[in-house]
């Protein structure tokens, strides 16, 4: 929902749309060029943009036209570029269908190639036959910790194939409840701005332009320039460059490996749910929601609270692979004019087992495999007994990472039931099935 | 005096010749007695006439085809003629009969209407729609309706009332009788055995955690369905029950086999088992809860075949 809605999601679709503009934007994109006797902060930093700024294409190689575009930006004399991820996933995941193009807004165009990549924060380096550009540094304030919150940032790119521009607006600080770190930025990013720089008043770069939140106004989020430095550190050191597409692979496992260490680190604690306690994660990168039914209309013949909470966590990893998101939900079903053949029936409705869905299944996923079982604690504790559901689908692709979904409805009264799931993307299955037991073990009765 | 019958398909008397003579000439030509239209009957073809011992003998005249007793393999140049087996000639069947030939005794007619059909076939449609209404009640979670009641059980009548017609139709039209009653009683009676496999299966997926009864309903669904059809046929007509039960049986086993064909491929699409979760009341658990680690054990086996559907999965990708 939020920043998985990235920015290249739709590009494919309007730069089909756009193709007949293409040839306007070069001419705009020339004349641009020409800006001279800056009033304005703005003006300055754009005049100085050109030579620097990269639109980044990537082409479908046996028809020659964009299959859908970005921005980029120079980051050392000798053709390094930064830009997203996502704006060359196709390219590192196909290269035998993709490959990619940047242009500049003085007119420069050529190949270019990708070096290395950091999936988890939507980074990527790209290498560019050029020789002594002039190129973008890093903010000193953006590196070491955060510039003040609402400094004025100015992001530069190609919104829409419409032609290279640079807009206005303001540092908000990491933005809250995520599990990687984003920068909070309030101005207008557009599909196709993607991959370009946001730098401060003095022209130096703060962050890269990653996405945008729909439905929001002006929501839009930059990845910190530091992870941007932190790469490009490592290409620097690299000493020859990796097979891209099984760094991929590496690299989601290793970082989902993290994610869920941390997320069994904090654990989970009891919270209370009608007469039952219900098991609430303590990671703070979790965002909970409650919805009830009590409103509607007709009155409902059962009344049932929620609690849903999602975690942030799922990353881009292919136009149609979104993964890594975690998801608790915890409804307390409570019969009001339902007997308990009724009450089952709803209950069956809201159990029925499901996976997240990251991406199409043939893909991606192998078959989803289940089993259901009447759970019962070892000892005597407080744990009513349960009807567990435990689905899983591995990936074809990532060896060792699973989706898996966990559902359990309490068995002990026929007139209310506590419906808990647990939902797990990219996860090992060590880890998953160790969660799953904690999980478990937290839903019990507070009597 | 010799009477002949010539017998339609299913055997009943078609026409019926009396010969007063002590011999009778049978064949398509015009100088016999019973002139058969059949152009596999030769013009002089048979002839049946009393022995010396006064049995009723036949003989065939030297026909290309033959006599035969019917269903019989035999060719036949002279026999006794019993009365009870038809004779085949040709394509059409004969029944030679004596003036002698002995019938079965008068049966009795029922003196009132027979209560007992009846009475079986109000309890089955009464519990048919009973189980029905039963059914749609407890998984009613939103607002009660009449219609949401109404609509299925009337459907439910008409689909019973149109299936047993077009069997009663078909038995009044091969065999002459309707018998409306006996194939309302065997629709009912399988629309209640489904009912009935449905809710146990039901049963089964929640209190025993087999769902393998419910999965697999279509399989009960088509044996039901056969089993019904295979006893309609046999009011249709009670010969050749062997023939029919084994047309309806491979017709069955090919639908079952397709439906599970489909099932599997659908399964290879969208990757999603087609698995019956099904919940109830909890008092109705019939097995002992397993403990927690005994369930995580099952579920860490559950790996290994996420991991070989996985190396199953690979070749194509590879290829990408």
């Amino acid at each position: 929902m939020a920043q998985g809605d990235s920015v290249a999601v739709s590009i494919v679709r309007i730069a089909r749309a756009l193709t007949c503009l293409l040839l306007l934007t070069a001419l705009g994109g020339g004349a641009a060029g020409s800006a001279q006797g800056a009033s304005s902060i703005a003006e300055n930093i754009y005049a100085a943009a050109p030579p620097r700024l990269l639109q980044i294409r990537t082409l479908v190689a046996d028809a020659g036209q964009q299959a859908s575009i970005g921005s980029g930006f120079l980051v050392s004399a000798d053709g390094l570029a930064i830009t997203n991820y996502h704006v060359i996933s196709q390219a590192v995941l196909e290269p035998k269908t993709y490959r990619l193009e940047y242009a500049t807004p003085d007119g420069g165009r050529g190949e270019l190639s990708v070096v290395d990549v950091d999936v988890p924060n939507d980074l990527a380096v790209v290498r560019l036959a050029r020789r002594d550009a002039p190129f973008f540094t890093f903010d000193g304030a953006a590196m070491e910790g955060t510039p003040p919150k609402g400094e004025r940032l100015y992001s530069m790119g190609n919104p829409l194939d419409l032609g290279f521009t640079i807009i206005e607006g303001t540092y908000n600080g990491l933005v809250d409840r995520t599990y990687n770190e984003r920068v909070h930025f309030s101005g207008a990013l557009n599909p196709g701005m993607s991959g370009g720089p946001a730098v401060s008043a003095e022209g130096q770069v703060v962050g890269v332009n990653v996405a945008t939140r729909r439905g929001g106004q002006l929501v839009s989020f930059l990845v910190p320039a530091r992870y941007a430095a932190s790469l490009l550190q490592r290409v620097r050191e690299q000493k020859s460059p990796p097979d891209l597409r099984a760094e991929v692979g590496r690299q989601l496992a290793a970082w989902q490996s993290g994610l869920y260490r941390s997320f069994a680190e904090k654990g989970f604690r009891s919270a209370a749910l009608g007469p039952y306690l219900a098991p609430e994660t303590v990671a703070p990168w979790f965002n909970c929601w409650a919805n009830t039914n009590a409103g509607a209309t007709p009155k409902p013949r059962a009344s049932i609270n929620s609690i849903n909470c999602k975690a942030d966590t799922a990353m881009y990893v292919a136009p149609d692979l979104n993964t890594g998101a975690i998801q608790i939900d915890h409804s307390y079903v409570k019969a009001t004019d339902l007997n308990q053949f009724q009450l089952a029936t709803l209950l069956t409705q809201m159990s029925q087992p499901r996976l997240l869905g990251g991406g199409p299944f043939r893909k991606w996923y192998t078959p989803q495999r289940c089993h259901e079982d009447f759970v019962g604690a070892a000892s005597a504790s407080d744990q009513p007994p349960l009807r567990v559901v435990w689905c899983a689908q591995a990936y074809r692709e990532f060896e060792g990472l699973y989706d898996v979904s966990l559902t359990a409805v309490t068995q002990d009264q026929g007139s209310a039931a506590l419906v808990s799931r647990l939902s797990l993307q990219a996860v090992a299955y060590d880890d998953a099935v160790s969660l799953g037991k904690r999980f478990l073990q937290s839903v019990q009765s507070s009597k | 005096m010799i009477w002949v019958e010539v017998l339609s398909r299913h055997r009943d008397v078609g026409s019926r010749f009396r010969i007063a003579a002590s011999e009778v000439r049978i064949g398509r030509g015009y100088d016999n007695d019973v002139i058969i239209d059949d152009p596999y009957v030769a013009a002089r073809h048979l002839r049946v006439f009393h022995d010396e011992a006064g049995q009723l003998v036949a003989e065939d005249l030297g026909s290309a085809n033959g006599t035969f007793l019917d269903g019989g393999r035999e060719r036949l140049a002279r026999f006794v003629v019993d009365g009870k087996h038809p004779i085949r000639i040709g394509k059409t069947h004969l029944r030679i009969r004596d003036v002698n030939h002995e019938v079965e005794g008068e049966r009795l007619a029922a003196t009132e209407w027979q209560t007992l059909p009846v009475v079986a076939a109000a309890a089955l449609g009464a519990s048919l729609l009973g189980l029905s209404a039963l059914q749609i009640w407890l998984v009613q979670t939103g607002e009660m309706r009449a219609s949401g009641y109404l609509g299925p059980l009337l459907g439910i009548v008409a689909m019973v009332l149109l299936w047993a017609g077009i069997w009663a139709l078909m038995s009044r039209i091969f065999s002459g009788s309707a018998h409306l009653l006996r194939n309302l009683l065997i629709t009912l009676a399988g629309g209640l055995a489904f009912s009935l496999y449905h809710e146990v299966a039901r049963l089964l997926a929640f209190g025993w955690t087999f769902s393998a009864a419910a999965a697999y309903q279509y399989v009960a669904m088509w044996l039901v369905l056969a089993v019904v059809c295979f006893l309609h046929l046999r009011e249709v007509g009670r010969t050749r029950l062997k023939l029919k039960g084994a047309i309806v049986g491979a017709l069955f086993v090919v639908a079952i086999a397709f439906q599970t064909l489909q099932r599997s491929e659908a399964f290879s699409d969208d990757g999603r088992q087609y698995r019956v979760h099904q919940l109830m009341p909890p008092a109705l658990r019939a097995v002992r809860l397993t403990e927690q680690n005994v369930f995580f054990g099952e579920i860490a086996n559950l790996k290994t075949r996420l991991d070989s559907d996985r190396v199953l999965a690979r070749p194509s990708e590879t290829a990408r």
